[in-house]
């Protein structure tokens, strides 16, 4: 038989076949993302856990008669589950969106994508709660089972309904959004929500529908999922961030780019898989990074012409809790009482977290950028310094600043990448970029894919301080937390500080004044990837162990909720966001999988109630008091001096 | 550098942009005397304010050429054309509003003293453009306001505030996108007096509605409608022209 430069025609075509059922589902996701996106502006994070619930309602139908055995239900098969399941998990979409969606419509576009990723924690936490992360079975169903030979590979018939299923599904959603009427106020929306806002058709239940088809469409798919991949409350986890890539890739608002580019992308990572396995599970983000450089706007996007980045910043530059001068010592001062009171490792805990919340929200607060991919930073760090520490045996100076330097350097590029996009673009092509560093730590040899380095030694600082000692431990991880403090605070009240101040309140006027904002925001974004290096290896020296939860992207949402919580653009926020982040993970830990469904909580009631985050909203009190303070002096002076008169 | 027989700023060729196949400008020939106050007018939408982003590189023209100063700078990012002394303001207002008045001037200073990319200096260090600030509030009537965050202010300073922050940068040449829209009576006068100020020695586009500010300020007038140029010449001759009048109706009839 011939070979194709050394790979048998049957594995190529069978790689080409599993590529194109994938990319029949990116194509199905993406399609309902992009939909979400042109038409409300929210970047549907919780769109993998809504697919993920279609295929638990497939699940959930064929196995009534156990799941309810009082009621005498019938086992409801595939076909049912195909007409069935989307309608739920749609009607689901209508109520979140009712519920949640439709309160932020009105606010910056980040907000929109941190519910969502908050909406997705808590969906898939619970079904982790109920059903473990282990997947359920669904069986292939009897009408499909079998398959042809077609002479050159054997053509399972329910792969091939997949594929013809999917690009019909595809392309007749295409064919109603961009040719029929409906289509057209759809289209118009998308293209210009504000006319359509005006043109008096009730807009809301418009959206709402908008959004419950979209989720349908993920509830679809994930039926379609069911008998292929394994059932779990996980399999969405993964591939809502592919299809963030994927809709990137095809150009933001153009429903076609989405479709083509799924199903290429699909065939592209079946072919790597052949070709070269170990780059396949990062090849649509290299894709991705590949396509920005070349066409920012994406494949089939248009041309964009935005220059803003979007200020979500509660800090007031009067107020004392601004002011880093003295809470550099109220800070120290605590922090020299701290291991005094609680576990010496749990302030270290706080204090690396907290130091890796101060370098996010330099670039989240006070440049206006919404990052996403701040793990790769921190995680980069943590596996450098670990295997300089542990391989190299190298003193944990030298090793903390290779760390830094190679999260430098990773954070000038991945910058240089998407510092041209502003608001959930920015998000979006972080966290994919983020991802290839999350495959390679997984599959390079020196990073030991799920252990981890462990046993990294601590060593001796300096030759003269035993960081084994773990007092010793927590005053440098002190001193390193002060330093970054000050130099957060140092930046933000320079000269280059104030220009950042002003491309964020208003960039087209900074442009127009004659400053490069690019240039501006890129140096901040690498001095933000810089500290988060310092926190990730300090970490990785202070808990002896670099692991691949560092640089997953929880631990990105990890550093978006404690500044979120603390206040975005606030000194202190961090800080305090970090306190309490670790507090709650400590006295959660309990409860096991629940965390991540009490974290997602938290995350949705911030977005919702607590957007300007503890310590924004103190600010804002103490302002306020100050206010009616100065009418409540001003106005008996004023009536003295009318009685004076 | 160049010596050009009539003395033009800005020469703009076959100016135009297409927004996905709609022609908001269409072949746009623009020349700017050196040191004269131009007009640019036209009906809502005539593409004015497009002109003027093609003009700073905000957009990027889908043909035509830009000079400026006899250099093209057809391809150069609109960051580096203010550098080059071509400033712009903004239809909105566009002040920095959580800055204070003091602040949103010496962020335009700021950027000569050559320290802006400096994290690591203090900002204090710029208190050196401090008395600079104050004689350029001054000048604009803004100095009691200087503690005052931008957005305090009424609508009518704060174009003012912008004014001062663009005069900060001592531009050659500015471009004003409808200075006066919005405003009461009193502060159209004081926003056109300050304007006749400051084109001492230097060159002014300004976009305009307020005909009577046109009338008395511009030495000479380019009327643009549906994205082509209709007419130009000073207010006398473009006042009278029957194209003129008859697409100033015909704007007003779409609304
Ligand atoms: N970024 C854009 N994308 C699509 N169309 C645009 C864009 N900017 C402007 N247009 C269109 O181009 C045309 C000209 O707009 P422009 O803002 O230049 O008009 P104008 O003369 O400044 O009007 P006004 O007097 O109302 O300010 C309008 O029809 C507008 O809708
Ligand atoms: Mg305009």
């Amino acid at each position: 038989m011939m070979e194709l430069i050394g790979v048998p025609p049957a594995l190529l075509m069978g790689q080409l076949l599993i590529g194109l059922i994938n990319g029949s589902f990116y194509a199905m996701l993406s399609l309902g993302v992009a939909i979400i996106f042109g038409m409300l502006r929210i970047g549907n994070f919780v769109h993998g856990a809504q697919y993920m619930m279609g295929a638990f309602g497939a699940w959930y139908l064929v196995n009534l008669p156990d799941l309810f055995p009082s009621l005498g239900l019938p086992s409801l098969g595939y076909f049912w589950a195909l007409i069935l399941v989307p309608l739920a998990v749609g009607a689901i979409g209508a109520l979140m969106e009712w519920i949640f969606i439709r309160r932020v419509y009105h606010l910056e576009h980040a907000y929109g994508l941190l519910l969502t990723v908050g909406l997705a924690m808590v969906i898939e936490g619970l079904f982790n709660v109920r059903y473990g992360a282990a997947g359920q079975q669904y069986g292939v169903p009897e009408f499909f089972k079998g398959g042809t030979n077609l002479g050159f590979m054997f053509l399972p018939y329910y792969r091939a309904w997949v594929i013809v299923v999917a690009i019909a599904v595809c392309f007749g959603t295409w064919f109603l959004i961009e040719r029929t009427k409906l289509g057209a106020y759809l289209r118009a929306a998308t293209e210009n929500p504000d006319l359509v806002r005006a043109f008096g058709i009730n807009v809301p239940r418009m959206l709402m529908l908008t959004y419950a088809f979209g989720v349908g469409l993920a509830g679809f798919a994930g039926v379609m999922a069911a008998p292929i991949y394994q059932v779990g409350p996980q399999m969405g986890q993964n591939i809502i961030i592919i299809i963030f890539a994927v809709v990137v890739i095809g150009g933001i608002g153009s429903i076609f780019g989405a479709i083509i580019s799924g199903l290429m992308l699909g065939v592209i990572e079946g072919l790597t898989k052949v070709f070269w396995p170990e780059a396949s599970s990062t090849v649509i983000f290299v894709i991705m990074a590949i396509v920005l450089v070349f066409r920012p706007a994406g494949l089939f996007g248009k041309e964009t012409t935005a220059h803003a980045v979007t200020d979500l910043s509660s800090g007031r530059s009067g107020s004392f809790l601004e002011n880093g001068r003295i809470w550099f010592f109220i800070l120290a001062a605590i922090g020299v009482v701290l291991p005094f009171t609680v576990y010496p490792i749990f302030a270290m805990k706080i204090l690396c977290l907290a130091l890796f919340a101060l370098a996010y929200n330099l670039v989240f607060g006070y440049v206006g950028l919404l990052a996403f991919g701040h793990a790769a930073f921190y995680g980069t760090s943590a596996y450098v310094t670990a295997h300089a520490a542990a391989v190299w045996g190298l003193p944990p100076e030298l090793c903390l600043l290779l760390g830094v330097v190679a999260a430098t350097a990773i954070g000038a590029l991945f910058g240089a990448l998407a510092i041209r996009r502003q608001g959930l673009y920015f998000a979006m092509i972080t966290l994919a970029l983020a991802q290839i560093v999350y495959f390679y730590v997984i599959q390079a040899p020196w990073t030991h894919g799920e252990d981890g380095i462990q046993n990294v030694p601590r060593g001796m600082l300096f030759g003269l301080i035993d960081l084994r000692n773990s007092m010793n431990m927590y005053f440098v991880t002190l001193v390193v937390f002060l330093a970054g403090f000050a130099f957060v605070y140092r930046i933000i009240n320079s000269p280059f500080g104030q220009t950042l101040k002003s491309v964020r309140e208003n960039e087209p006027r900074a442009i127009s004044l004659g400053y490069s904002t690019n240039q501006f925001k890129l140096i901040a974004f690498t001095l933000s990837a810089m500290l988060s290096g310092v926190a990730g290896g300090v970490k990785a020296i202070v808990f002896q162990i670099a692991s691949i939860s560092d640089v997953f992207f929880m631990t990105s949402a990890d550093a978006l909720l404690m500044t979120l919580i603390g206040g975005v653009g606030t000194l202190l926020g961090p800080v305090v966001g970090a306190a309490i982040v670790v507090t709650l993970q400590n006295k959660l830990a309990y409860f096991g999988a629940w965390v991540v469904v009490m974290q997602g909580a938290i995350f949705v009631l911030c977005v919702l109630f607590l957007r300007k985050g503890v310590v924004g909203t103190l600010q804002e009190f103490l302002a306020n008091r100050e206010a009616r303070k100065r009418v409540a002096t001003e106005a008996p002076a004023k009536a003295e001096t009318k009685v004076a008169q | 550098m160049n010596t050009v027989p009539e003395d033009y700023i800005i020469e703009a060729q076959g100016l135009s942009k297409h927004f996905h196949g709609f022609a908001a400008v269409q072949d746009v020939n623009l020349k700017i005397r050196r040191h004269s106050i131009h007009a640019l007018i036209g009906p809502n939408g005539a593409g004015k304010t497009t002109v003027f982003n093609l003009l700073t590189k905000f957009l990027q023209p889908t043909a035509g050429t830009i000079r400026f100063n006899g250099r093209d700078i057809t391809n150069v990012k609109p960051a580096e054309i203010a550098r080059q002394g071509l400033v712009r303001s903004f239809q909105i207002s566009a002040v920095f509003p959580r800055m204070t008045v003091r602040e949103n001037v010496r962020i335009a200073l700021q950027r000569k003293l050559g320290t802006a990319y400096h994290f690591w200096k203090s900002v204090s260090t710029l208190s050196v453009l401090d008395d600079r600030v104050d004689e350029l509030l001054d000048s604009v009537g803004l100095r009691s306001f200087a503690d005052y965050s931008a957005a305090e202010l009424p609508y009518g300073r704060k174009r003012v505030l912008e004014l001062a922050t663009t005069l900060a940068l001592e531009p050659e040449m500015l471009l004003l996108d409808e200075p006066t829209s919005g405003l009461g009576h009193e502060d159209v006068d004081r926003v056109a007096a300050l304007i006749r100020k400051v084109s001492a020695n230097r060159t002014v586009l300004m976009v305009e509605h307020n005909l009577s500010v046109v009338s008395s300020l511009s030495d000479r007038i380019t009327v643009l409608a549906a994205g082509r140029i209709l007419a130009e010449g000073n207010y006398e001759t473009v006042s009278r022209d029957p194209r003129v009048i008859e697409a100033y109706i015909g704007g007003t009839d779409d609304e």
